[in-house]
């Protein structure tokens, strides 16, 4: 049902916006690029403008936001069972501050090592997520065990001392203080197919594998010890979803910039409506995620169109009040 | 054959270790309690067994095969472990749960199949929990839950279930029914049962065997009467106990008296107890817990005070029942007396048989020993037609001190 929920909200939300296209339009206009479709199609009566407009902006933009929110939602699930700590969200370990700092360096020093055509922020962040993160869990590990607690608090510390970087070199370089405010905010404009075709494998292989997780997520809620006498590895499955999380999470940051309350509050509404069972709750929080996201997104370049407000705040803004409403409605205790 | 061999196991870190060189053995199909005062190693023990920990030193071999060598999904379906905290704060309905006791049975891409729904279906009826299915987990009792986890270790279909003592957070109730289960699961489908518990009273109860542990080593191991000794007690938990056979159960029942370490300066003081008939239980009590190291006699065996003292372990000088007090035992009495820095005489009835031991106490008197006689009410306690009588008055000029209660003594 979320699936077609999920392809229903890409059409709906894919028509919504400063130029006015039909839905039916929209999905004539998308038909019409798949081959074997192609001939059956009839598109001549739709305007070359609305064409360019649906196939080259609004729909990458809105895969791109799907598969964001997708990635970001279910890195956040993965990471509250794992921690068993619902405060736990896919930035949680250092990835933005990171990020934010690799993006930050790009911007400030005006950096161009172009990589098959891939911005150079979007390789700073990425390296940068990777970087916190190894970092904070080198620090977290003991021996051969990473402890929750420490790499969660670890993580807080390291975020906590790149953010310091970020705004070092914000106030030294405060020409460029807005637009590294905006890539921290986070935005998923005039990004055009490139971005989509380039994470769009990686993240939905990760995002398959860590659903292979889900019954060793289940088992690690209920105790760690537990989980190992049930036969599982678990310092191994920790390092692989983390892993997995990260990969995902940075991957999104880098194209996206930091998109915040999506992996935190996502994974807890479905939590919520659906109960703890991973085998559900991952992909559940995925096609959420997605819908959600494009939906945010879809307010944020509509709201005060022309000017487009940076989709994080949007996310806050809306998901915020929504999940208090159904923490206060349920009275369950997440 | 034995379930578990355990090897000069060692564990803990440099310069504190947990489990100090232990070996011993467990045969299949047995019920084991560990128990051991707090920070013993009962729980790390418990976790080694089930390869939770690595040991630094030595073996452990389940069925004649090295632990290690088992991958831990086998090892998973030999041996169960049922965790002290059996709190889960997620919404997991008992069905779940159980259900993941058949994780070492599937293969990251397989699903649950009709066996594995047969066999949790199982898992639930043997441990009452059927009804229960699709409660949630955290909203059940506590007995409930505990049922449930040890529904959920049954899943694994194990030889061998661990357990860190599941009756903890329960009432008498539900500790008894949880151990009744255990030793059903134990008695009808052979299963090993291991556990750590505190209640020593259950242990001895429902265990073949106790293994006792001290600051990581074993201090007793084999049948609860061969182990749940006063002297074991009173070196495992510095207590001092008094052991009898409950009447009820027909197994040790032990009642803690005092804990030994406050008293410590007490310990020189040898008090003798002259006592009989009950009549001494009140002072032995009172003397016992203040840390006195006491002696009675001459008692008969089977007298209510002799009885008190074998319970208490405290050396007697006996006599055999319903007779008279021989030269032999009298002599043996004057001589404990005479190790003895205080002797202390109950107002008990003094007739034909036990007039020796106040002769004896006389005798002590006058060698110089602090005889105390506890008058507590003017009972009549003469059945020597003034013999008696005559003895204590003749012992009071002596300097033997009269006082009305054993609190007035101390």
């Amino acid at each position: 049902m979320l699936i077609i929920s999920l392809i229903f909200a890409i059409g709906l939300f894919t028509t919504i916006g400063t130029a006015k296209v039909s839905v039916l339009d929209i999905f004539k206009i998308i038909g019409s690029k798949v081959s074997f479709m192609e001939k059956y199609i009839d598109i001549s009566d739709i305007a070359d403008s609305s064409k360019t407009i649906i196939w080259n902006i609004r729909l990458p933009r809105v895969l791109l936001g799907a598969l964001v929110g997708a990635s970001l939602s279910m890195a956040g699930a993965s990471f509250q069972g794992m921690f068993k700590n619902p405060m736990a969200d896919p930035y949680v370990i250092g990835i933005s501050s990171g990020a934010a700092l690799g993006a930050t360096l790009a911007i400030v020093f005006k950096l161009n090592i172009g990589i098959f055509n891939i911005p150079t922020i979007t390789i700073f962040a990425f390296v940068g997520a990777l970087l916190a993160v190894s970092l904070v869990y080198n620090i977290a590990r003991i021996k051969n065990k990473v402890p929750v607690t420490t790499l969660l608090l670890a993580g807080v510390a390291v975020g906590q001392f790149l953010t310091a970087i970020m705004s070092f070199l914000m106030v030294i370089f405060d020409k460029d203080m807005v637009k590294i405010t905006y890539w921290t905010l986070g935005s998923l404009s005039g990004k055009g197919w490139e971005p989509v075709l380039t994470i769009a494998l990686p993240v939905i292989i990760c995002m398959i594998v860590i659903n292979f997780f889900a019954r060793d997520l289940n088992i690690l809620l209920t105790g760690e010890e537990s989980a190992q006498s049930l036969g599982i590895d678990v310092e191994k499955t920790k390092t692989y979803i983390l892993l997995l999380g990260t990969f995902i999470t940075a991957i999104s940051v880098s194209v996206s910039g930091i998109i915040g309350f999506v992996g935190l509050i996502i994974p807890h509404i479905v939590r919520l409506l659906i109960g703890p069972d991973h085998r559900i709750l991952l992909p559940a929080s995925a096609l959420l995620g997605s819908i959600f996201m494009i939906f945010a997104d879809t307010i944020a370049r509509t709201l005060i169109s022309p000017i487009e407000i940076p989709v994080g705040i949007i996310t806050a803004l809306f998901g915020g009040p929504f999940f208090i409403y159904l923490l206060r409605s349920k009275k369950k205790s997440i | 054959m034995n379930a578990i061999d355990v090897n000069n196991l060692e564990f803990g870190y440099k310069d504190n270790l947990v489990i100090k060189d232990i070996s011993f053995s467990i045969k299949a199909g047995s019920f084991v309690s560990i128990l051991g005062p707090n920070g013993s190693g009962k729980s790390t023990l418990l976790k080694t067994l089930n390869n939770l920990y690595n040991p630094n030193n030595g073996s452990i071999q389940l069925y004649g095969k090295d632990i290690l060598s088992y991958k831990k999904r086998e090892l998973a379906k030999k041996i169960a472990l049922v965790p002290q905290d059996t709190n889960i704060e997620y919404e997991f309905t008992v069905e779940d749960i159980v259900m993941m006791g058949r994780h070492p049975y599937k293969n990251r891409f397989e699903n649950e199949n009709e066996i594995d729904h047969k066999i949790v279906n199982e898992s639930l009826e043997l441990t009452y929990t059927l009804n229960l299915k699709d409660r949630i987990i955290n909203q059940i009792s506590g007995g409930e839950r505990q049922r449930a986890i040890i529904a959920k270790a049954l899943a694994q279909k194990p030889a061998i279930i661990l357990l860190d003592e599941p009756t903890s957070n329960l009432d008498i109730n539900h500790q008894m029914d949880i151990l009744n289960l255990l030793k059903k699961l134990n008695h009808e489908n052979g299963l090993t049962v291991v556990l750590v518990i505190h209640d020593i009273n259950l242990a001895c109860r429902y265990s073949d065997e106790i293994i006792l542990l001290h600051k990581g080593k074993i201090l007793g191991i084999g049948a609860p009467e061969e182990v749940i000794t006063v002297e074991n007690m009173e070196d495992a938990y510095d207590m001092k106990v008094a052991l009898e056979k409950n009447k009820y159960t027909d197994t040790i029942h032990l009642t803690p008296i005092e804990i030994k370490e406050k008293n410590k300066n007490f310990k020189n003081n040898k008090v003798h107890i002259i006592c009989g008939g009950g009549s001494g239980q009140e002072i032995i009590n009172k003397l016992y817990s203040e840390g006195f190291e006491l002696s009675l006699g001459v008692l008969n065996i089977g007298d209510s005070d002799w009885e008190h003292g074998r319970n208490l372990n405290i050396p007697m000088v006996e006599e055999i029942p319903f007779s008279g007090i021989s030269n032999q035992s009298y002599q043996e009495n004057v001589e404990v007396m005479n190790k003895s820095d205080i002797i202390v005489i109950s107002n008990v009835p003094i007739g034909s048989g036990n007039l020796k031991n106040l002769l004896g106490a006389k005798d002590a008197l006058e060698k110089g020993k602090k005889v105390y006689y506890i008058a507590e009410n003017s009972q009549e306690y003469d059945y020597t037609e003034g013999e008696a009588k005559k003895i204590i008055e003749e012992m009071l000029k002596k300097g033997m001190q009269s006082v009305r209660s054993v609190d007035e003594l101390l």
